[in-house]
């Protein structure tokens, strides 16, 4: 635990540059260049509310801001697993040439990608005043709420990143599983009023994401408590997950490049 | 007495079964799992003091360069110990972390930051990074736009200038034109004659290792052939090699 403090410490400035050195890369050459950001969670928005909301004719209130509060954090849980799970393979030039602690590189890629969901929930607070949303104090549990799916997101980073060194095609699994978590999530429909009683609970309780996104939209859309009770739970998870994770890989990062 | 830098005892790395393996793969292993295990270095033992520098040669696979990385600390010892005193210890590596989109100034931020400088520190030595490295005002332009020769150059300077107390060298660096393999050359030849400065020098090139080191350590497969002087040790390896 120590370590780990004083490792975040003397890394934390390089992992901080290196993030913003990728936001620069990835724009650096595109014409809209930083528009892309805003641009692509909004097209996306909007496919999922005509194609569900038109098509499907699903009504929920808000539903344009519904569907953005929840992309915003699934893009980020879905960018930040799957990319660890290249991420030795991927920095193999650093990773063969110096130490570097192999978290501080999930929490670079963390940093990129919370900047682009920070973006992607400006863009919703603009959507709510555009649409009158009432605003209550209860928008500020979304920093617990965060902090909670934070946690999650990096201890399952971790263990993905240490699991993909080892297995060649963790990449495909994890794709699969994540687009199936992604239809059990309920970004674009609400579980609430697609399953009966006992499955909806079961549903949004033992699933962590759709347990945060729809704490997320109570607070922020609907002016409502979260679930406290359930999210404490999984906030006591997301602590475990992290520190099973660092802990994996303090013990195998050693061997990571005996085998890339 | 003088002060040991660098104390390696019954070093022994071994390459394993830590392949990377496919799921399919891991399921037929599951019947009759054989693992293979490969000795890259059999059991090692020296001292470096400090401000001395060491060569380290003998030919391809002989495990050199494996125990470079292994004193680095970027991978483990399977056996034995690696006590490096508290010194701050990096390997000589050209361009890490480098991103092409970005300019060159960024990327000696960069990569300085990567091999453990803060902020402040390469700020600092910018200056005399840029001046080293002459690109002039590529400096200022992404390095994909560089020539091959630029790129190394930059990169030498990064490394050349942020010191630590130290430095493993895999293949003394010769890099950029003519007049930069000799300005290089002679930087790397102040740099580690420094006395506070600990070297270790993997090279195949002999010339080389007997105009810099104070003591050549030779091996051979993994092993320890001859440790000593470096005229008596590399004179014995050209037989040797010759034979």
């Amino acid at each position: 635990m120590k370590r780990f403090i004083s490792d975040v410490k003397k890394y934390w400035n390089y992992t901080r540059y290196a993030a913003k050195s990728q936001l620069k890369t990835e724009v650096a050459n595109s014409y809209l260049n930083w528009l892309w950001w805003i641009l692509e969670p909004f097209c996306f928005m909007l496919i999922y509310a005509f194609v569900f909301g038109m098509l499907f004719k699903k009504k929920l209130e808000y539903f344009n801001i519904y569907i953005f509060v929840g992309l915003a954090f699934w893009d980020f849980f879905n960018r930040c697993i799957k990319s660890s799970v290249r991420m030795v393979r991927k920095n193999k030039p650093i990773v063969s040439k110096v130490y570097l602690p192999k978290f501080m590189l999930i929490i670079s890629d963390m940093m990129v990608n919370g900047f682009k969901m920070m973006i992607c929930f400006g863009i919703s607070f603009v959507m709510m005043i555009v649409y009158r949303v009432p605003i209550s104090y209860r928008i500020l549990y979304m920093i617990p709420i965060l902090l909670v799916g934070i946690v999650f997101t990096f201890g399952c980073s971790c263990i993905m990143l240490h699991l993909g060194v080892f297995i060649d095609d963790m990449s495909n699994v994890i794709n699969i599983v994540l687009r199936f978590v992604f239809y059990l999530t309920g970004i674009f429909y609400s579980i609430e009023q697609s399953f009966p009683k006992p499955y909806r609970t079961i549903l949004l309780n033992c699933n962590p994401i759709a347990c945060i996104i729809n704490d997320l939209r109570r607070c922020i859309i609907y002016c409502q408590d979260p679930g406290f009770h359930v999210l404490e739970l999984w906030a006591v998870i997301s602590v475990v997950l992290a520190i099973i994770g660092v802990r994996t890989i303090y013990r195998g990062e050693n061997t990571y490049v005996k085998v890339i | 007495m003088e002060d040991i830098a660098i104390t390696v005892k019954d070093l022994k790395i071994r390459y394993k079964s830590v392949q990377a393996y496919s799921i399919k793969k891991s399921l037929l292993r599951l019947k009759g799992a054989e693992t293979q295990s490969f000795e890259a270095v059999r059991g090692i033992s020296f001292e470096v003091k400090q401000g001395e520098i060491l060569g380290i040669t003998g030919k391809n696979g002989s495990g050199k360069s494996t125990m470079l990385r292994a004193l680095a600390n970027i991978f483990s010892a399977d056996e034995g110990t690696i006590d490096l005193h508290g010194h701050s210890v990096s390997l000589l590596a050209i361009g890490v972390g480098f991103k092409k989109e970005l300019t060159g100034r960024e990327n000696i931020m960069l990569s300085g930051m990567l091999l453990g400088f803060t902020e402040e520190q390469v700020k600092e030595k910018m200056p005399e990074i840029i001046e080293f490295a002459g690109l002039g005002k590529f400096i200022d332009m992404p390095v994909r736009t560089y020539s091959s020769g630029m790129y190394s150059k930059l990169a030498f300077s990064i490394t050349a200038i942020l010191e630590t107390e130290i430095m493993l060298i895999d293949e003394v660096l010769s890099v950029g034109d003519e007049k930069f393999k000799k300005k290089s050359y002679k930087k790397m030849k102040s740099l580690i004659s420094n006395k506070d400065r600990t070297v270790v020098i993997v090279s195949h090139n002999l010339a080389t290792l007997e105009d810099l080191c104070d003591r050549v350590l030779w091996m051979h497969e993994g092993k320890m052939m001859k440790i000593g002087d470096p005229h008596e040790v590399l004179e014995e390896y050209r037989q040797f090699m010759e034979d």
